[in-house]
């Protein structure tokens, strides 16, 4: 009976395990390829598949900045939207997920639950006026219009919220005052530093999400020398880069590499701050 | 200990301004505006317009294109949400399992949420590459003899199709692992260690303990993941011509509020009428998801005990 129950264990154990190395094959292989074949030349590419890392990076670089793909550009300007508003985000939800937490004003129970109802709110509903409303007031064509709207982040708040009534104490605040220290004060010297795993777990997320933000900036970015990198990936498809496997591959590559940097060096705190929020301690 | 007599609660409002402040000019402004030019026929290229009531919306529901788009991302939401839930619930069962001691959850969770932070515009342009005539899928079916000659993936609605509810499901089935196994371990251990000793089997603890309560979690899973389904817009769009092709197979609610946008004349009204619309179909679901899978009174005594 033992021996019977063991050998049932052991037999799915080896199924389970057969599924996720599927799984990660499946997970991985797409993503490997796009990073050999960026460091590969298109008559690499074209002869067949590898698994293994080629010379060409350089060289696949050069066809890039020759089709007049500005690959430094983009990326720069992908970073500082990216930076700018991971600073938006993290400070302004912060102050406001701490004015519902640390003081008990008239009207904070409906404030909250209406933070809860603009986390439901689509993109499609706002876009179009949004889009005509930054017109009418030049902002169109502008990174403000993709950073601004971050001070009011419905989503930010919540997990701010959640995140800081774990932590909150409340003496520490009461101290900070008898020392003198004004409201912002306590804010900024007392609060943001316990917070500061929080703040950087969501500053992670704001930054992933503006760095791969496309819907946004197709709409509103106009010029050229203002394109982000998923809108120059977007024009990597066109007549120009025809064949240019290895080119387009290093474009491609570009644009996720940074992001999976960044996933090794903080895995934990994204997976942790994933679950944060949907789930009730 | 001595507290301070000033009563500081008013102070509230000063740190909460700014959020205010910044969603009535970025967040509720647009929205109004949005709804407000879905009613006129607003056109970028000239500058007087006029309200025209609901006849967006009349001609909106008179266009088989857009009957098509709402059809089609219907589709490719449902088609991807089944098998992420699926594939979700079994691997949270297999990594919580105190019989099968599964090695490495941690790594495995984390390796398989990785796709979910790549760039949506940079993997639709992969995969696009990835099944183009001459790229390496062909390559390897050709060359290893399973298909007699190169296949033009590109040109096929069904192979889009099926790709753009792949390319979502391999984007989102680790994040939706992470919040239900989220779930599970938040569920007391002793109820299952009752269970046992009732004699339950692995189906029986599952069925009438973790399933109801990770229920608020699978809301939350639904939820969300109904309301980003039907913004889907970067993959579909960047995998073929942006104009959801071939035959507008993939062809979603956002690309074709972006063709209006984007259109010779840039009828923004007729854009607005389309992303309203498309909140009032969603948030009629969202509500009525919340009411079928509420908790109703008899489940939250038994939670109570």
């Amino acid at each position: 009976m033992i021996k019977n129950y063991t050998l049932a264990t052991n037999i799915t154990r080896f199924f389970v395990y057969l599924i996720l190395v599927i799984l990660l094959l499946l997970t991985i292989i797409p993503v490997w390829l796009l990073i050999v074949n960026a460091t590969r030349s298109t008559i690499e590419i074209q002869q067949g598949i590898s698994m293994m890392p080629s010379v060409y990076t350089i060289t696949n670089y050069k066809v890039l900045l020759s089709k007049g793909l500005d690959l430094p550009r983009g990326f720069l300007n992908s970073f500082s939207i990216a930076i700018l508003t991971t600073i938006v985000t993290v400070y302004f939800s912060m102050l406001t997920a701490y004015g519902i937490v640390a003081y008990n004003f008239k009207g904070k129970k409906f404030l909250y639950s209406f933070i809860l109802i603009l986390v439901m709110i689509p993109m499609q509903l706002s876009i179009i006026g949004f889009y005509q409303y930054m017109v009418k007031i030049g902002l169109d064509d502008s990174y403000a219009a993709l950073i601004l709207p971050s001070i009011a982040s419905a989503t930010s708040v919540f997990f701010c919220k959640q995140y800081l009534e774990s932590i909150m104490i409340q003496d520490l605040i009461d101290a900070g005052r008898i020392d003198g220290c004004s409201e912002l004060g306590i804010f900024h010297q007392i609060m943001m530093p316990i917070a500061a795993p929080g703040a950087f777990t969501l500053g992670i997320f704001a930054f992933v999400g503006a760095w791969n933000n496309f819907f946004n900036a197709f709409i509103l970015i106009t010029s050229r020398d203002k394109y982000t990198l998923p809108m120059l990936v977007q024009t990597l498809r066109g007549d120009v880069y025809r064949h240019e496997y290895g080119a387009i591959y290093l474009g491609l590559a570009a644009s996720v590499v940074p992001i999976i940097i960044i996933y090794f060096l903080f895995s934990r705190y994204i997976v942790n701050g994933i679950s944060m929020g949907a789930v009730k301690e | 200990m001595v507290r301070s007599k000033i009563n500081h609660n008013n102070t509230g409002y000063w740190f909460i301004a700014p959020f205010v402040i910044g969603f009535l000019v970025f967040g509720l402004y647009p929205v109004y505006n949005t709804i407000a030019l879905s009613f006129t026929d607003t056109t970028l290229m000239k500058a007087d317009s006029n309200f025209i009531a609901f006849k967006n919306f009349e001609r909106l529901f008179a266009d088989k294109t857009f009957l098509t788009a709402i059809k089609n991302t219907w589709t490719l939401w449902i088609m991807n949400f089944i098998p992420q839930i699926g594939i979700a619930l079994l691997l949270s069962v297999w990594f919580t399992s105190n019989r099968l001691k599964i090695k490495g959850g941690g790594i495995w969770r984390m390796l398989f949420y990785l796709p979910n932070l790549l760039m949506p515009a940079a993997i639709a342009a992969l995969f696009f590459s990835l099944f183009s005539f001459y790229g390496p899928v062909n390559q390897f079916l050709v060359r290893g003899g399973y298909i007699p000659e190169a296949v033009d993936f590109i040109r096929s609605p069904s192979v889009m199709r099926g790709l753009v509810v792949f390319i979502q499901w391999w984007m989102w089935f680790g994040q939706t692992t992470i919040l239900i196994m989220a779930g599970m371990t938040s569920i007391s251990l002793s109820l299952y260690e009752a269970a046992v000793m009732d004699g339950a089997n692995t189906w029986k603890m599952f069925r009438y303990i973790t399933a109801p309560l990770i229920k608020p979690v699978l809301v939350y899973v639904l939820v969300t993941s109904l309301v980003g389904g039907m913004q889907m817009f970067d993959i579909p769009m960047l995998l073929t011509d942006g104009r959801g092709s071939p035959a507008n197979s993939i062809l979603t609610n956002n690309i074709l509020m972006y063709m209006k946008f984007r259109s010779s004349q840039g009828h923004i009204g007729a854009a607005s009428s389309v992303g309203v619309v498309v909140f009032i179909m969603t948030s009629f679901v969202s509500l009525l998801i919340f009411y079928l899978l509420r908790e109703k009174s008899d489940e939250k005594m038994a939670k109570g005990n």
